[in-house]
């Protein structure tokens, strides 16, 4: 019985984090167009994108290529399934790692300097998400005494008030991992950049597609992690992680890119400072 | 039967040694080294404790004896050492053992009573298994390594018989080091591993591998030292040898604390722990089985091996903070050191360092889940970092280099022993495998301490980008045909196999060992149903496990598809010519598509760093020192 309703949950979860990953990302496009006085994609685009690519014919340059994309996936899915199922939010973190490893695995096994050049800047922006992301998972326990993502609900008041600076240095991370200006350095969503799709470039047909689902799956885990910081009600729940998703998009169409190692700078240094910072207030 | 099997593991050794010092046939001594790898392998696994505490003990009047003439026969050689190379430093540190070691011997330990000789209890005996079969497969592999060297070097005289006879001897001395229960026999052990791997690292003899070997036996005879240090002031707090009685007599006891301080000190040393991380980085001049052998199973893991068993002595005390806090930035320098390094065989000998000093931490946080996540990295790290380095090892034999960028695309030129390298690397960064699950466990362990979890989050984030850089860059190749077999013989190949196989599925046997590791009141934290349950969450192994099986099949099932489809080359902007990496550049003439990785030297380079790093190291230990003496 508790096997059929954990299968039933995890099938639910996944589901619903292919729905509102590509509405999100169907959000997104309009939002932009609408903010570039375009009139922008209609809602079921990114689907539609999917699909197309996943009927296309598989290419390779490395047969590493076609190995990436499946195993980028299931980690991706099983992170998901794991925070939906109130689990330990470090397993969440450490196997959503993998999908980030084996993307840039995948990407290396090309000789395509684009690719490889990503590849590099991929790496320092993964150091600085997987640091700020365990950081909040050493908040959980600080307030919690458990790494358990159940151990929310017991919250009275919501974290976001006592990790102010642990909450921005999150949108930062929320930026890079949605690949938005000015962080989208190792592959934004447009391929006019100085790397093509950098990451993504030698990905192409159904192994593309499997990728865009991972990323949606990034994307909604991270919010998902996002209403941690606004645990104690539903509303909060929703309302926090929309308004910072809505921020990312903003800051996208008025920002211009950065460079790396500003990134690295700020983004791992200064942030991983302040929310170091926090934390020690926290613990008090 | 446990005596016989005592015997085996810690006296055939040595005679095996003996027997391949001195024949000069190819075929016995392959034939013993066989031999003996398979002895030490069945035994290991048919060892149980726990042993009758008079196990051995009729014997103890013949083995006292030996040993304390083994020891002086150690010292001479070692004394002969420093002055045949004219290294002071080394005579003078081995004359204050001698000084030291005569005083002790006849002078205070005289009186001592009589006690086990032998501990069999999960520590050691997981240990010894990882001694066993680890090292044995190294000697395996090292023997198809050794002809292609040799070959390599021109050598009018084979030196293997040396070699062959150190290694089995390593192996033994190991054995008898995690084995025995008294802290006079344990120093004889010591000692031994440092010589063996004194001569392990100038056995080529060239002028720079004699130089790094001296280093080695000068900071290890440092290490000696202070052991001795340490024994004695432990005896003079309860009048006895048995480490299990001193660690139960020291518990709680404030006078202990500055011989366990230095009983730690000589730890690090072993370990290679910051700020003596000189020895193990300038051991990689050796042949491969020896890098390997004082990664994986051997040498380093007797100095962490020493903290987790003396770690409920300073439970609690300052003295464990700070173990811990050395340990932890260990943890996280030795990994930014790993990021700067374009070495292949440096970032490995980095990363050990920085595996090494996450144990010891675990060792400082001194809870006992904290011990047992200690005892499961010491494991997995052997299997996939012996695995790795014999994989580099081999590559390096190929393309001559240890440059990382030369061995770029290594899994094109070597399909087989590349991939199991970048698998190597998976089960160190990817969970559900061992090094994860240890890493995972830490983590629960030591969130109480924040100044250390930071440095645990800095430092696994490092080490995650070192390790995928690396296996990336293994990977990445213009080839896109199919699988060439690598024609190696059987030896080389079998012990990639059989590790290849330890790393990926003896994770599986986690929750049995964290269950046995854990006093008994705290089993119920063990877990069941193959989720291993810590008291701030919870890690579902074998769910995880079948989703990772599940998922590389359906990827392999996707490898295959691919590679029936067409192929095509990398982008190139359009101007691609007919060689995958080139491109048409100016005047129409192919250009090469030169990638490297980006290693960040100005911010992450040892030649900026290791000064600054070995400092705060020093003083780390110097806290260390001082929360021994503090009230």
């Amino acid at each position: 019985m508790e096997v059929m309703r954990t299968a039933g949950l995890s099938l639910a979860t996944l589901t619903a984090a292919i729905l509102l990953g590509g509405l999100l990302s169907a959000i997104d496009r309009r939002l932009t167009a609408r903010l570039q006085s375009r009139q922008g994609p209609p809602l079921s685009q990114p689907f539609l994108d999917v699909i197309k690519l996943m009927a296309k014919e598989r290419m390779v340059t490395n047969p590493w290529q076609a190995f990436s994309p499946v195993a980028s996936l299931a980690a991706a899915a099983f992170a998901l399934v794991l925070f939906a199922l109130q689990g330990d939010l470090l397993v969440v973190l450490f196997v959503h790692m993998v999908g980030g490893v084996f993307l840039v695995l995948g990407a290396m096994a090309s000789p395509s300097p684009y690719s490889q050049t990503a590849c590099q800047r991929e790496l320092w922006q993964m150091l600085c998400c997987e640091t700020l992301l365990f950081l909040i998972a050493g908040a959980l326990y600080l307030t919690t005494g458990s790494f358990r993502i159940s151990g929310m609900s017991a919250l009275s008041e919501p974290l976001l008030f006592r990790l102010p600076f642990l909450f921005a240095a999150f949108l930062f991370a929320l930026t890079v991992k949605m690949r938005k200006s000015p962080f989208d350095l190792a592959g934004c969503h447009h391929a006019h950049q100085e790397l093509v799709r950098g990451v993504y470039t030698e990905y192409v047909g159904p192994h593309l597609g499997l990728l865009e689902i991972v990323h949606w799956f990034d994307v909604v885990l991270y919010l998902a992690i996002c209403s941690l910081f606004w645990a104690t009600g539903s509303r909060g729940m929703v309302l926090l992680p929309l308004a910072a998703f809505l921020a990312v998009i903003l800051l996208d169409n008025v920002a211009a890119r950065l460079t790396w190692r500003w990134m690295l700078g700020w983004g791992w240094g200064a942030a991983f400072v302040l929310s170091a910072v926090n934390l020690f207030w926290l613990k008090g | 039967m446990s005596e016989a099997i005592l015997v085996v593991l810690i006296i055939v050794p040595f005679f095996a040694a003996l027997a391949c010092f001195l024949s000069r046939s190819t075929a016995f001594r392959a034939f013993i080294v066989i031999a003996t790898a398979a002895m030490l392998a069945i035994s290991s696994l048919l060892l149980q404790g726990p042993l009758s505490p008079d196990a051995g003990l009729r014997w103890a009047g013949i083995i006292d004896p030996l040993i304390t003439g083994g020891d002086f026969l150690l010292l001479a050689i070692m004394f002969y050492l420093g002055c045949r190379y004219r290294h002071l430093l080394i005579i003078m540190l081995t004359a204050g053992q001698l000084g030291l070691f005569v005083w002790l011997e006849f002078f205070v330990f005289a009186g001592e009573q009589g006690h086990a000789l032998f501990q069999v209890d999960v520590l050691s005996l997981t240990l010894v298994r990882v001694v066993c079969l680890v090292g044995s497969l190294i000697c395996l592999h090292a023997m198809p390594y050794m002809q292609a060297h040799e070959r390599h070097l021109q050598l009018d005289r084979t030196r293997q018989p040396q070699f062959f006879a150190v290694l089995l001897l390593f192996l033994g001395a190991m054995n008898g080091l995690v084995l025995t229960n008294d802290l006079a026999h344990f120093y004889f052990f010591f000692e031994l591993t440092t010589l063996c791997s004194f001569l392990l690292i100038g056995h080529d003899g060239t002028e720079e591998a004699l130089g790094n070997a001296l280093t080695a036996l000068w900071m290890n005879g440092l290490g000696g030292l202070l052991l001795l240090l340490a024994a004695g002031g432990l005896y003079r707090q309860s009048t006895q040898l048995d480490m299990g009685g001193l660690v139960a007599a020291a518990a709680g006891n404030h006078a202990a604390l500055l011989p366990l301080s230095l009983l730690l000190l000589a730890a690090f040393i072993k370990s290679a722990q910051l700020p003596w991380q000189r020895w193990l980085l300038g051991a990689m001049v050796a042949p491969t089985p020896t890098s390997a052998l004082l990664h994986s199973s051997t040498m380093v893991k007797a100095g962490v091996y020493l903290a987790l068993r003396f770690a409920p002595a300073f439970a609690g005390t300052l003295l464990a903070k700070g173990l811990m806090l050395a340990g932890g930035f260990t943890f996280l320098a030795a990994a930014a050191l790993a990021i700067g390094q374009r070495n292949a065989k440096k970032v490995l000998a980095y990363s050990t360092i920085s595996n090494l000093g996450l144990i010891f931490a675990c060792a400082g946080i001194g809870t006992s889940a904290a011990v047992a996540a200690g005892m499961l990295l010491i494991l997995f790290h052997a299997v996939s970092k012996g695995l790795l380095f014999l994989c580099v090892g081999t590559a390096e034999q190929q393309v001559h280099s240890r440059d990382l960028e030369v061995m770029r695309g290594l899994c094109a030129q070597m399909p087989f022993t590349g991939m199991i390298a970048v698998l190597a690397v998976l089960t160190l960064v990817v969970p559900p495998f061992g090094m994860l699950l240890g890493k995972w466990l830490v983590f629960e362990a030591g969130a109480d301490h924040l100044v250390f979890y930071l440095m645990l989050v800095l430092g696994s984030s490092l080490t995650l980008l070192y390790w995928v850089r690396l296996a990336g860059t293994l990977l990445a190749s213009a080839e896109t045909t199919g699988f060439k077999p690598e024609v190696q013989p059987f030896l080389s190949h079998f012990p990639l196999l059989a590790l290849a196989g330890g790393a990926v599925a003896l994770v599986l046997a986690a929750p049995i060992l964290y269950g046995r590791l854990l006093p008994a009141g705290q089993s119920c934290l063990a877990g069941r149903d193959g989720v291993l349950m810590t008291s701030a969450g919870s890690f579902p192994l074998v769910v995880l496990f079948a989703g990772a099986a599940l998922a590389g099949m359906l990827a392999l099932s996707a490898v295959r598809q691919a590679m029936a489809g067409r192929k095509v080359t990398a982008y190139m902007a359009g101007a691609n010519t007919r060689r995958a990496d080139y491109f048409v550049g100016p005047m129409s003439r192919p250009v090469r598509a030169v990638v490297e990785n980006c290693y960040l030297a100005p911010l992450f380079g040892e030649e900026r760093w290791t000064l600054w790093v070995n400092l705060a190291a020093a003083g780390l230990l110097l806290f260390i020192l001082g929360g021994a003496l503090w009230k």
